[in-house]
């Protein structure tokens, strides 16, 4: 069977699904930001093969872009996760509850 | 041998550029002066800070004027793009952000100011809305989005207190959800038109006569949940009160103002070649949130007890009504939305900034919030002056007339009626009444009652915050006089950009 752009696209879906899913339901502020990073770079593997289906270049700079951004994203969120779990000793989603209303 | 690369310099069309290497360089100059000698005084930064906004907001007037007469004006291999959209809402960023960094120099010390680094973040910030509303690249777009996004998450941080590293966590993640949205509905747009570019990605639907709606449809979704999170449009608001109340006042009025015009204009230039190309499902949409959105954020404010997280609610309203311009899409609309803007600008970072002249380092004991209402009984008697500026401000924001935000509000409301959508216009009156009541709840609170707690209010005020209290008291009484050269400018510009 040859592998087309549409079994790429459907890879690409999943992907972002299962990111989707993970952010949904984790509640670990890491596995929430492993989430994050599937669900970006499920979009790299769509748009590096429509880049190639096209024969244009773009899509794999968009990529690269994306990776640059995932990698600053991921920066500041450990940062912050760092100083959350410096002050309260849990990096569980439902500590962050101070705020209602 | 590859062949040398040879570029002419006039091509790029460095002009376009200049706006944004001139935050660039504001922010670059703060941390080289911090380098050289450390422990400088905030005042210095804050200076550095508005001479640069100074120079920026300069060179946009300067590009105002060529825009009168011609559309648009491309740069860098057509990936920079000026026209009247982006100098309008590249003014109303500058001039924004011109009003807020005087907030940083307070009577009381707070921890994020004494970094030079907050001052370099928030120029790197401003570059990026900028880079945001000045191109149709997707790409760019979804750089500038994340540099200036990523930015703000720390300067939310940089409060240091639970509340706030709590909000920065919550609008991180938020965001971080809004940009895998975005990158996926790019990528659909991306995969159904083979360019990046909003002009060609419409000219290739057009041409196609949008044969693949449903995909399209999908693409129009990822997009649309993506500034909607951007935007706080409900169901997608949940993150804003908490964020709101999570940052300092100023910031947290700074961020109702200057987020959310660079992402109206994003919005306006992706959606509305789409709506007035009949996709009728995504007007439907559109019609829905915008109601939604007024509505049940107003009754939302309704019950608060806290002034901040009601003004919180009060801007998703407001974003929310701002929203309808796009849907209604026609020029008048679009021209009302920037108008609305400008005087909202004024008057809810003056709203804001009332809230930050009464800030206490800490928490009184027995107190779960900094500026309930409780805080604001019996004003008059102690704080005549800024009772009456907090009542001048709320009027104003209930769209009361002759103050400012009343006409953006007949504007807004009377292109609704001449596009025809009558309904929505009634709506939208009547969610400016049901806002009324909370806006009145505070000056009857300020007005009525009597004071309870000691005479603290006025606690952080200084010079500059008075000054800047001054000023958007003053736009906000004397808007009535700038209202009609201010359309004929906005007009103009929105017009010759094709809007």
């Amino acid at each position: 069977m040859e592998i087309t752009l549409t079994h790429y696209l459907v890879l690409s879906t999943i992907l972002f699904s299962i990111g989707l899913v993970g952010i949904m339901r984790r509640k670990n502020l890491l596995m929430l930001f492993f989430a994050t990073e599937i669900l970006l770079n499920a979009v790299n593997v769509g748009l590096a093969a429509i880049s190639h289906y096209y024969n244009d270049l773009t899509g794999q700079l968009f990529a690269f872009f994306i990776i640059a951004i995932a990698a600053s994203e991921i920066a500041v969120g450990l940062g912050l996760l760092i100083v959350w779990y410096k002050r309260t000793g849990s990096i569980d989603l439902d500590t962050l509850t101070s705020m209602k209303g | 041998m590859l062949e040398p690369v040879n570029i002419a310099f006039e091509s790029l069309n460095f002009a376009t550029l200049a706006p944004m290497l001139i935050a660039i360089v504001g922010a670059l100059t703060i941390l080289v002066v911090d380098l050289a000698k450390g422990g400088l005084n905030k005042s210095l930064y804050v200076m550095i800070s508005l001479l640069f906004l100074i120079l920026d907001f300069g060179a946009l007037t300067d590009f105002a004027g060529m825009f009168k007469e011609n559309g648009t004006m491309l740069g860098f291999f057509d990936v920079m793009m000026m026209d009247g959209l982006a100098i309008l809402s590249q003014l109303i960023i500058v001039g924004a952000s011109m009003l807020f960094i005087p907030l940083a120099l307070t009577s009381k010390r707070f921890h994020e100011f004494s970094y030079p680094e907050f001052f370099s973040l928030f120029m790197f910030m401003i570059a990026g809305f900028q880079f945001m509303v000045a191109t149709d690249n997707l790409i760019l777009i979804f750089v500038g989005l994340e540099t200036a996004s990523l930015a703000l998450y720390t300067l939310i941080a940089l409060h240091n207190r639970n509340k706030s590293f709590e909000a920065a966590v919550k609008y991180f993640t938020m965001g971080a959800l809004a940009a895998g949205f975005y990158a996926f509905g790019s990528m659909i747009f991306y995969a159904l038109s083979g360019s990046v570019e909003l002009n060609q990605i419409k000219d290739v639907f057009e041409a196609d006569g949008y044969a693949n709606i449903g995909y399209i449809l999908v693409g129009v979704v990822f997009l649309l949940a993506s500034f909607a999170f951007k935007l706080s449009m409900v169901p997608f608001h949940t993150w804003t009160p908490d964020v709101y109340e999570g940052s300092s006042a100023a910031l947290a009025g700074y961020m109702s103002i200057v987020p959310k015009i660079a992402a109206f204009v994003v919005t306006m230039r992706i959606f509305e070649f789409l709506i007035h190309s009949g996709v009728v499902w995504l007007e439907v949409v559109l019609y829905a949130g915008v109601v939604i959105t007024m509505t049940a954020a107003n009754i939302w404010a309704l019950v608060q007890t806290d002034v901040k997280r009601m003004l919180a609610y009060s801007s998703i309203s407001h974003a929310g009504f701002v929203m309808a311009a796009i849907m209604i899409g026609t020029t008048q609309a679009n021209t009302a939305l920037f108008l609305y803007w400008i005087l909202f600008t004024f008057t809810n970072l003056g709203a804001f900034t009332m809230l930050w002249v009464s800030r206490q380092k800490k928490l009184p004991a027995g107190q779960s919030s900094d500026h309930s209402f409780d805080k604001f009984s019996g004003m008059v008697k102690t704080m005549p002056v800024a009772a009456l500026m907090m009542g001048l401000f709320m009027l104003s924001l209930a769209g009361l007339p002759p103050f400012g935000l009343f006409w953006g509000k007949v504007y807004m409301i009377a292109s609704a009626v001449s596009a025809g959508y009558t309904v929505l216009a009634f709506i939208m009156a009547l969610n400016s009444a049901i806002a009324g009541y909370y806006y009145i709840k505070v000056i009857v609170y300020m007005f009525m009652k009597e004071p309870t707690n000691e005479n603290n209010y006025m606690i952080n005020a200084s010079l500059s915050l008075k000054t800047i209290i001054g000023i958007a008291a003053f736009a906000t009484i004397f808007a009535v006089f700038a209202v009609s050269p201010l359309m004929e400018f906005i007009s103009v510009l929105v017009y010759n950009s094709g809007f």
